[in-house]
């Protein structure tokens, strides 16, 4: 029964040899090999030529079935503590590699920390814009609510319903471009609003009260200097209820002012003269830019903005004129109310100290980028 | 409207600081805008008598005059024309004076004599317009020789600058002015008679027509211990047919009444009227003129004086005129008038425009011996249009269309007729004539205290309320608990309701003792509608989503601006424009961006990165025009990159802030297609470089480079692109989105798989990825483009395409097998569809 199995024997005991054999020259070579990697892919590299698919290591262990089963257990240990360390050591290697190059990097030269920044720059929203919403805002957590209307509007909407009396020279109060004017003063003539007190009218004919209201928009005079654009922003505020008193408007508007200029700004109340209100008024503000309401009064007296006077005038008010409730067909027994209205260019400029309103309509990328 | 201190002071008996007084006025409505002070610098100068003249030894033109200062008499040196002989009363600045215009005065060598001061103009000491010679003092002036000028003279004033609204033409003059300020301290205003003159005329009420219109003068007596006036016969010269007034337009002028003063001579006004006209910024004229000037400033009611001799027939005819009908006015121009206007007219024809403008015939001038004067009630609207239509506006004007004091006319007249003889040196005749046409009427009103304090948020007591309404006129009809009712004073035309007395009285209380109250606000059930949030919207995405900066441009153009930039013409013009550049309603943003973009590269030639939400207009069918409001972006200049530039913007820049925009407004991906009609529909885009843009199907606007010859044609140096959409249109489209919802992230990985190819120029590469999309089928994820490459290794008209194909399955990871399948049909339709070669 042994003469047949000889040359089984013989094969068997020739993948034993070769097999240990290969544990001691691998045993050997893979140390090396592995030390001689600068870096991760030929690390990776002469990995494989141990444990890849057909890697030295690899190959011995397809030798594995053919050794004698009483060599098996043994080699086999073998082998698999070979595979072990072959595995083990590439890991190190790779840890040290790693760390080699990152301590590399640690102290490699310095970035030139002040080359410029990659630009992800948003753009700018006009100064005037940013004013409207921050306006929107305010009043919005007021309780207002939002209205618009065309640029384009009836002389009657501009004028007559708010109690302008025709041929009065308070129509000279808004230079008026017209875009017809068949005959002067007709209701039906049209042209650019000068006011978005417009609005208030719109609204007043469209809506009944409780109606508190803001309407911003763009407003046009026939004015063109230092001071005037033709084309300006105004927003429009009403209110309108039952009871609505005076006092009521000198709290939203003083409320307003001190959010808008997030101060302890103080309110000056003037009467003043607009055909749609009565009483009607001009309010200042103590300066921003003297800080007015801390008191320095060499700081104000210096002040080129409020010209030493320690206020500002930001806007026009007052009770909406009974008139106007008549020719908009509320019950002006019952209902009171109060509008106000200022130029959002005028709040632009003393926010952001623009020194000149041309500045607002050049449209220059240069001013416009600045906000 | 300019106030003189002094006056303010002498008429309302108020002594208060000149800063307080402006402080009360403006806290009253009456705004001061700015407060002047005049007489400063003037201390050395001093009141002296001339002693002598004589020639000075070398120089023709100068004299040497020695004048007596009251300490002493020095000698200077003047070459003025007008020095007076020995006895005549000058100004001298003494040495060591520092004038108004900053000269000081010391000795001085004059032609080889010293100067010991100087005789001094008005203009030399600011005091008035004459440069001609130096002031002489009159018999009218006071002033002792050492008296120092601005004593003396009252050369010191305060002027206040009144903002007036234009409901007040009351305090259009000192009195009303002072009615108010006596008011604010507690006074009342007495105004006193005008005082008799210093001469009458005997008889002189046969110079009149007879009737119920003739009245007599309301002068006051005399004070105690002065004699009465002197009584004058009618010189031969001055006598003639009675002057007769007759109004045929009641309408237009319902009054008008007329005053003679006889033998006046004209001359200059003594120093004291021309120093207050100074300040109230009026050239003194001759006293004739400065008297009415003055009574204008005084009453606010104007008044015209006619030289008697030429009001021809002496009658005044006040008629309308006739449609073309012409007259000469005091300006020298020649005016031609419509029936719509008023004129005052003599026997023969007119020789003033009512309310508006004297006549150059019948002015007063140096020969003027008789001078009938002038004071009506015009109706304010009718002076309005008149003024407006003839393009005057004069202080006359600017009173009658406001509205005078119909019932001052009386007054008005004595105090002119009193002025006019004092400066003038006339005898008044002690009647006038009085005609009233229509009578004016000022109503009665009633206010009720409950709705009072409602309405203010505050209680005024009813005594506080009563003693407004009197200090400012009112006569208090009935004084009852609950109410009061008054008849509201005829200078006072701006009120005519209970509001009007409310904001009488709340502003004389003081706006700002009205307590402060927080607002309750009821929500209204409309609330703010969606669309009208929708421009916060979108002006955010603009800015934050794709980096563009807000323009603001303006509404009106220049009509060659729309033809230039290819817009549409058919604009709404302007019936009054300030100019041709700004006279039609802008029909499109690109003009304005465009110019905005060129005024930038004309200072600098930055990246230019724009856009604006700005309404468009057109003529519309009904009332109005239509508006449109539009979304526009504008680039032009350098790409900024990191470090240097990466070339000019362009269409894929422009394509790229449209996209980023849309996404930042709830991520959606506009269709953009070339359109053969884009020439006719955006001719102001290059005709190959420009798209359609669409959402949702719908066309919203359009995307291109600016066509070469438009950017030529509004001066900007580079190329640009520029896109539009309608924001009506895109807000519709925003809205059908809906609000993005959640998405669950997928389980299973994805495989990314690349292809590259080369295929010929002209095939869309949106056509090139719809198509591998199609091919891939429901596994293909998404294909992204990332590279595009035409050069070296690439034949000529050809173009070398590399995408990344993203594949997922969601309900399992892919295996190769099925990538490789799904992308092999992806090579297969590049190939058959698109004769593509691929790429290893």
């Amino acid at each position: 029964m042994t003469r047949p199995d000889a040359p089984e024997e013989g094969g068997a005991g020739e993948a034993a040899r070769e097999l240990r054999d290969g544990l001691a020259k691998i045993g050997a070579e893979f140390r090396a090999s592995l030390a001689e990697a600068s870096d991760e892919p030929s690390l990776r590299e002469r990995n494989a030529r141990w444990v890849g698919p057909g890697g030295a290591l690899t190959r011995l262990m397809k030798l594995m079935p053919k050794v004698p089963s009483g060599e098996r257990r043994d080699l086999g240990k073998q082998i698999n503590a070979l595979k072990t360390e072959v595995n083990e050591a590439f890991e190190h290697a790779l840890v040290a590699l790693e760390r080699a190059a990152r301590e590399a990097e640690l102290a490699a030269t310095p970035l030139d920390v002040t080359l410029p920044g990659r630009d992800v720059r948003a753009g700018r929203l006009h100064p005037i814009t940013r004013v409207r919403y921050e306006l929107l805002d305010i009043f919005g957590a007021l309780g207002f609510d939002v209205a618009d209307g065309p640029e384009i509007d009836l002389h009657e909407n501009c004028f007559d319903k708010l109690g302008f009396p025709a041929d009065h020279p308070a129509t000279d109060m808004q230079d008026t471009f017209y875009i017809t004017r068949e005959e002067l003063g007709a209701s039906a003539t049209t042209l650019l609003r000068t006011h978005t007190s417009t609005i208030q009218i719109r609204e007043m004919l469209r809506r009944e009260p409780p109606l508190a209201i803001v309407a911003p928009g763009a407003v046009y005079r026939r004015d063109d200097d230092a001071t005037h654009s033709p084309m300006f922003f105004q927003i429009e505020g009403f209110l309108v209820d039952e009871d609505v008193s005076f006092s009521e408007l000198k709290g939203v508007l003083t409320l307003f002012a001190r959010r808008l200029f997030d101060a302890e700004v103080s309110l000056r109340f003037r009467p003043s003269y607009f055909p749609f209100v009565e009483p009607g008024g001009e309010v200042d503000v103590s300066c921003v830019f003297c800080r007015a309401w801390e008191r320095d009064a060499a700081r104000t007296a210096a002040c080129g903005v409020c010209k030493g006077t320690g206020w500002i005038e930001i806007l026009g008010c007052g009770m909406i004129h009974p008139t106007v409730f008549r020719n908009v067909g509320y019950d002006a027994e019952r209902y009171t109310g109060f509008a106000f209205g200022m130029g959002l260019d005028r709040i632009a400029m003393l926010k952001y100290g623009v020194p000149n309103i041309r500045l607002l309509y050049e449209n220059d990328v240069r001013f416009l980028s600045g906000f | 409207m300019r106030a003189s201190y002094n006056w303010l002071r002498e008429l309302s008996g108020v002594d208060a600081p000149a800063d307080e007084i402006a402080d009360k006025l403006t806290g009253a409505g009456l705004e001061v805008e700015g407060v002047e002070r005049l007489g400063e610098g003037l201390e050395g100068v001093v009141v002296a008598e001339v002693r002598g003249v004589r020639p000075h030894p070398h120089r023709d033109r100068l004299r040497l005059v020695r004048v007596f200062d009251g300490a002493g008499e020095h000698e200077v040196v003047c070459g003025a024309p007008n020095v007076p002989d020995a006895g005549g009363r000058v100004l001298l600045a003494r040495l060591g004076a520092t004038l108004p215009g900053g000269l000081e005065i010391a000795e001085r060598d004059l032609g080889g004599v010293v100067s010991r001061g100087m005789l001094c103009s008005e203009v030399e000491l600011g005091i008035g317009a004459d440069a001609a010679g130096i002031v002489v003092l009159g018999p009218h002036d006071a002033g002792a020789p050492g008296d120092a000028a601005t004593d003396a003279l009252r050369l010191r004033d305060v002027v206040f600058e009144i903002g007036l609204t234009p409901n007040r033409p009351d305090c259009l003059g000192h009195v009303g002015l002072a009615r108010e300020l006596a008011l604010l301290y507690g006074r009342t205003l007495v105004l006193p008679a005008a005082q008799a003159p210093a001469a009458l005329v005997e008889e002189g009420d046969a110079l009149l027509a007879a009737g119920p219109a003739r009245f007599a003068l309301p002068l006051a007596a005399p004070p105690a211990g002065r004699v009465g006036p002197r009584v004058e016969a009618v010189r031969p010269a001055a006598r003639g047919p009675a002057v007769e007034v007759e109004i045929r337009d009641a309408e237009r002028c319902p009054r008008y009444g007329a005053a003679l003063v006889l033998g006046v001579t004209s001359g200059p006004s003594p120093l004291w009227v021309r120093y207050r006209l100074h300040c109230l910024g009026i050239r003194a004229i001759s006293n004739l003129v400065d008297a009415t000037n003055l009574v204008l400033m005084e009453r606010g009611h104007p008044i015209h004086g006619f030289d008697l001799d030429k009001v021809r027939g002496r009658k005044i005819v006040v008629r309308a005129a006739a449609d073309g009908e012409r007259m000469a006015t005091l300006d020298d121009v020649e005016r031609t008038l419509t029936a719509d206007d008023l004129l005052i007219c003599d026997g023969e024809g007119p020789v003033a425009v009512a309310g508006v403008m004297g006549g150059a015939d019948s002015e007063m001038g140096e020969g003027t011996r008789d001078v009938l004067i002038e004071c009506a009630y015009f109706d304010p609207r009718s002076v309005r249009r008149t003024s407006r239509r003839l393009g005057l506006h004069t202080e006359a004007s600017h009173r009658f269309e406001r509205g005078v004091d119909p019932s001052a006319v009386r007054a008005v007249l004595a105090r002119a007729a009193t002025l006019l003889a004092e400066l003038g040196g006339g005898a008044v005749v002690p009647d006038g004539l009085d005609v009233v046409a229509r009578s004016i009427e000022a109503p009665s009103v009633v206010l009720c205290h409950a709705r009072m304090a409602r309405l203010l948020g505050v209680e005024v007591p009813p005594a506080f309320t009563r003693r407004v309404l009197e200090g400012i006129g009112c006569e208090v009809l009935d004084d009852a608990a609950a109410a009061i009712e008054v008849r509201v004073p005829s200078h006072r035309p701006d009120l005519a309701m209970e509001a009007d007395l409310i904001e009488e009285v709340a502003r004389i209380y003081g706006y700002d003792r009205v307590p402060t109250a927080v607002p309750r606000v009821r929500p209204s059930k409309d609330g703010t509608p969606v669309s009208i949030r929708f421009d916060r919207r979108l002006r955010e995405a603009a800015a934050a989503g794709a980096g563009l900066t807000e323009a603001i441009t303006y509404a009106f153009v220049a009509p060659g601006a729309l033809e230039a930039a290819r817009v549409s013409t058919q604009a709404v013009p302007l019936h009054n424009p300030l100019s041709e550049e700004r006279s039609v309603m802008r029909t499109s943003l690109l003009p304005g961006l465009l110019e905005a973009a060129a005024v930038t590269r004309r200072r600098e030639p930055v990246s230019v990165q724009l856009f604006e939400l700005g309404t468009v207009f057109a003529p519309g069918d009904g009332a109005l025009p239509i508006e449109r409001p539009m979304f526009a972006w504008l680039l032009a200049g350098p790409r900024p990159g990191w470090i240097g530039t990466d070339g000019a913007l362009d269409f894929y820049d422009g394509k790229g802030r449209l996209e980023g925009t849309l996404r930042a407004l709830g991520a959606f991906t506009p269709e953009l297609r070339l359109d053969p009609a884009i020439e006719q529909l955006a001719p102001f885009l290059h005709p190959r470089r420009a798209a359609r843009i669409a959402l949702g199907g719908r066309d919203l606007g359009v995307l291109g480079e600016v066509h070469p010859d438009v950017c030529g044609a509004l001066g900007l140096d580079a190329r640009a692109v520029y896109g539009e959409l309608d924001v009506a249109g895109l807000e519709a489209a925003t809205r059908a989105l809906g609000v993005a919802q959640a998405r669950a992230l997928p389980r299973y990985p994805a495989a990314v798989r690349d292809i590259a190819m080369v295929v010929r120029e002209g095939h869309a590469v949106g056509e090139i990825m719809d198509a591998l999309r199609d091919a891939g089928g429901a596994l293909v994820e998404r294909i992204e483009l990332f590279d595009r490459y035409q050069g070296e290794h690439v034949p000529d008209g050809h173009v070398s395409l590399a995408f990344h194909v993203v594949y997922r399955d969601p309900q399992a990871t892919l295996t190769d097998k099925r990538v490789d399948a799904a992308h092999a049909k992806l090579g297969a339709t590049a190939e058959a569809r698109f004769e593509a070669r691929l790429r290893a």
